[in-house]
């Protein structure tokens, strides 16, 4: 790693300071929900974060970053977060430049890298297919090498922003003939191009963020290629780490736009609205969704401060879980909250609204990005050591697995 | 000793850790927890020589002078071990009560005895229900020349049969007031409990016209602080436990075989133990902040208080509930250590107010 001139943390906190003071002048808010495109004004803002190297301070030198350790870096991205400005740490979230970053071509690096963190270039996961969902080594998109690129065929499907997407990251079959998990690629697909067809699916909260894709003879250059050939699994595996861990820490709010209260927690603020912050088995419930959300947050903070000193924490692996827990017990209040208001939709009931969008929503966490059942498995197996599940098809040609639906 | 270092902590956590490993292993808990004192005297004495008696009393009165987090670390190991002992009424309770009623002639006389492990003291805070709020004291204090004679019952006063003085909290003319008794004076009779949980000690104590002397003046804050403390301290013992029964429990369902497969590779096991990961980490999280914001004196330290206390409560009775589950049959027998930590879970779970309680007073310190 290229090593940047070491700097103490009162130095590293004036300079993000200062900067943050000359540059930062916020953004326009773009207009409700969650963006999965950045506007012009995102863009511009990120290019210039970029720039000054705050993106991905744990990166090496010669790729945009500083060689700073993970303290360092969180120096920096507590000054952003608490100026209210995006764009830095992206070296923790951004999955996309992330895995392109460890498993990628040189060339497609030069290619790839800077616009990824300027946000530039738009991307989607073709991971799932219909026959291949918690078993992602059940795919049966194929990719077949012809001269200096590769031609696809296939199906995925779930492909959340596929439509706005410039590329997927693809996973595909590229040998038969050898058990499921070996015969697997991994490659950087362009999506506008003939072959790739993304039919949009209409989500149960009405939304349609998720798509249908189908692949027939699409192209792909042999170097947007990840790590070697049938090497994909690896690949995937960290890229699925650094969603995972993503999917711990965030989540959307609601989409009514209504405003929530900044100075007390969002559920006692809608239980006094509805004058019924006085009933006592709300008041147990209100307490205990809260406390969901401060465990968390606690446990965040601590496995923090394990690894600042040097120890990992199984702490780490709990936040996706813990907050589909979260976004299912805070849904299940509001609502309480809420009663039969509960029942109405539309601009005039922004409560219910945002009550019922969240409910639907949180099985984004729980099912997307691998459900709360998988999640299990992995917590059980890689943190508390159990015995892995046998499995039936792990040691046999992909070709005589049995499939369907 | 005063605030350690992360590092330290976790050494002095270590520490009282390896001490407990060869001396209250599972056989001493099930001799300790059916003799009469109901904890091991020389084991205390050894406590007693690591400071952990005198954990949170003042280095002037021979104690290590430390705080919350020194105490929850050291209950994380207790807990863990199921320890035997009087160190949460007197070490704790007791201690921290008379640190915060500031009376000087009473801590010079009872303090540097209680930190040598020489003397246990309890505090006698609850009337008759066992309830640890303000208006469930039921003992009365009336004025008799220049002391005082109590009348009435304080009952579930932990450790009562051990102790050699009594913290008694009793109402007086000007409202409640801390008095000093003997337990062995005149008008004071003492009952020892049939406890579910064989490795606690609670006491029922019956005063008619025992003598007393006034400590300090209004009392009701200290023994919020006193109580505050102690669910700290409860706090990191069910962390600790939780975490080692997560572990016996955890080592179990990789080693027993069942259909030709170790049992954890079972999904309906595996699952829940990942589910009481996620349970046991956020109680150690949780316990940890707690200690961390009472020591700093913090705004939100009376949250961050409940909070630990109806987390870790939940945690440690669910996990020890579904520990149980998860051994099957052999869990159900007298022999099998699950049921040691079962029962003090689920006492623990009702010392010092039960969940619901504690929920309301974290709503309550949000503001709601
Ligand atoms: C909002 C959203 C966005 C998504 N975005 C994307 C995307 O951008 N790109 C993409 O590729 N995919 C995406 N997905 C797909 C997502 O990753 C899959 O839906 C998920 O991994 C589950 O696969 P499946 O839907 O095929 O369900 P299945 O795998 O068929 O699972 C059905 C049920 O069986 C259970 N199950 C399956 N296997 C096991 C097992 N071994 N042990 C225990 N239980 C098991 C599951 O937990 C579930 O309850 C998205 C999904 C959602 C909901």
């Amino acid at each position: 790693m290229t090593q940047a001139a070491p700097v103490t943390d009162e130095a590293l906190r004036e300079e993000v300071r200062a900067w943050l003071a000359d540059n930062w002048k916020g953004l326009p808010r773009s207009g409700g929900g969650a963006g999965w495109t950045a506007s012009p004004e995102q863009k511009a803002w990120l290019a210039k974060v970029v720039e000054a190297r705050w993106a991905v301070p744990r990166w090496p030198a010669a790729w945009l970053g500083r060689g700073l350790s993970d303290a360092q870096a969180r120096i920096i991205e507590r000054e952003f977060a608490a100026a209210g400005a995006p764009g830095a740490g992206q070296d923790r979230t951004n999955l996309w430049a992330n895995t392109l970053l460890a498993c990628g071509t040189e060339a497609l690096k030069q290619k790839l890298v800077l616009p990824l963190l300027r946000q530039e270039v738009g991307m989607c996961l073709l991971y799932s297919e219909p026959g291949a969902g918690s078993d992602l080594a059940g795919i049966r998109t194929r990719a077949e090498r012809v001269g200096d690129h590769f031609v696809v065929n296939g199906q995925k499907v779930w492909t959340s922003g596929a439509a706005t997407a410039d590329y997927g990251m693809l996973i595909a079959r590229t040998d038969w003939d050898v058990p499921k998990h070996k015969g697997i690629s991994f490659f950087f697909l362009p999506m506008k191009q003939p072959g790739v067809e993304v039919r949009p699916l209409r989500q149960i909260t009405d939304e349609s963020h998720f798509n249908e894709v189908f692949i027939t003879d699409a192209i792909v250059p042999a170097e947007n290629l990840l790590r070697d050939l049938g090497d994909g699994w690896s690949v995937l595996q960290t890229a699925l780490a650094y969603e995972r861990s993503v999917m711990g820490e965030s989540a959307r709010g609601g989409r009514s736009g209504a405003a929530e209260s900044k100075t007390e927690e969002p559920l006692i603020a809608l239980a006094r609205e509805a004058g019924a912050l006085g009933d006592p088995l709300l008041r147990q419930d209100l307490a205990q969704a809260i406390a969901y959300k401060r465990l968390n947050a606690l446990n965040t903070a601590r496995a923090k401060a394990d690894l600042a000193q040097g120890s990992s924490s199984p702490v780490m692996s709990l936040g996706k879980l813990a907050m589909s827990r979260i976004l299912h017990e805070e849904a299940r209040v509001r609502t309480a909250i809420l009663g039969a208001a509960s029942l109405l939709e539309g601009p005039d009931h922004p409560r219910s609204e945002d009550a019922n969008f969240l409910a639907l929503n949180a099985y984004f966490t729980s099912i997307g990005g691998g459900t709360d059942q998988i999640q299990r498995n992995i917590i059980g197996e890689r943190v508390l050591g159990l015995p892995r599940e046998p499995e039936v098809d792990r040691d046999i040609p992909f070709r005589e697995v049995r499939s369907g639906r | 000793m005063a605030s350690l270092s992360a590092e330290e902590r976790s050494a002095l956590r270590d520490a009282v850790s390896r001490l407990l490993a060869d001396k209250s292993t599972e056989a001493d808990v099930r001799r300790t927890m059916e003799t009469e004192t109901g904890y091991d005297s020389g084991l205390w004495g050894q406590l007693a020589e690591m400071g952990v008696t005198g954990l949170v009393i003042e280095e002037a009165y021979g104690g290590a002078g430390a705080g919350p987090m020194e105490v929850e670390a050291v209950m994380e190991a207790a807990g863990a071990a199921l320890l035997c002992s009087p160190l949460l009424a007197s070490s704790v309770l007791a201690a921290e009560l008379l640190r915060a009623l500031g009376d000087e002639d009473a801590k010079a006389r009872l303090l540097p005895d209680m930190a040598a492990g020489k003397t246990i003291v309890t505090a006698a805070l609850t009337g008759d229900a066992g309830t640890w709020v303000e208006d469930g004291v039921s003992v009365t204090a009336d004025a008799v020349d220049e002391a005082f004679a109590l009348n009435g019952v304080a009952s579930y006063v932990l450790n009562g049969q051990n102790a050699d003085v009594l913290l008694v909290l009793a109402r007086a003319d000007d409202g409640l007031a801390v008095f000093e008794v003997d337990p062995k004076a005149d008008g004071v009779s003492l009952a020892g409990l049939p406890t579910f949980d064989h490795t606690l000690r609670l006491a029922r104590i019956t005063f008619s016209g025992a003598p007393a002397r006034r400590i300090g003046g209004a009392a009701w804050r200290a023994v919020q602080a006193a109580i505050d403390l102690a669910l700290v301290a409860l706090a990191g013992e069910q962390a600790g436990a939780a975490q080692r029964c997560l572990d016996f429990t955890v080592d179990y369902a990789k080693n027993r075989y069942q259909f030709g497969r170790a049992i954890g590779s079972f999904q309906a096991i595996k699952h829940m133990a990942a589910d009481l990961l996620l349970e046991t980490e956020s109680a150690i999280s949780a316990a940890r902040h707690a200690a961390a914001r009472l020591a700093e004196g913090a705004a939100d330290a009376e949250a961050a208080v409940s909070l630990a206390a109806f987390a870790c409560a939940d945690a440690f009775t669910r996990t020890t509930a579904d520990a149980v589950q998860m051994h099957g049959g052999i869990a159900f027998t007298w022999a099998h250590p699950a049921h040691l930590y079962l029962r003090r879970a689920r006492a623990d779970a009702q010392l010092f107010g039960a969940s619901p309680a504690h929920r309301e007073r974290f709503l309550k310190a949000l503001g709601a």
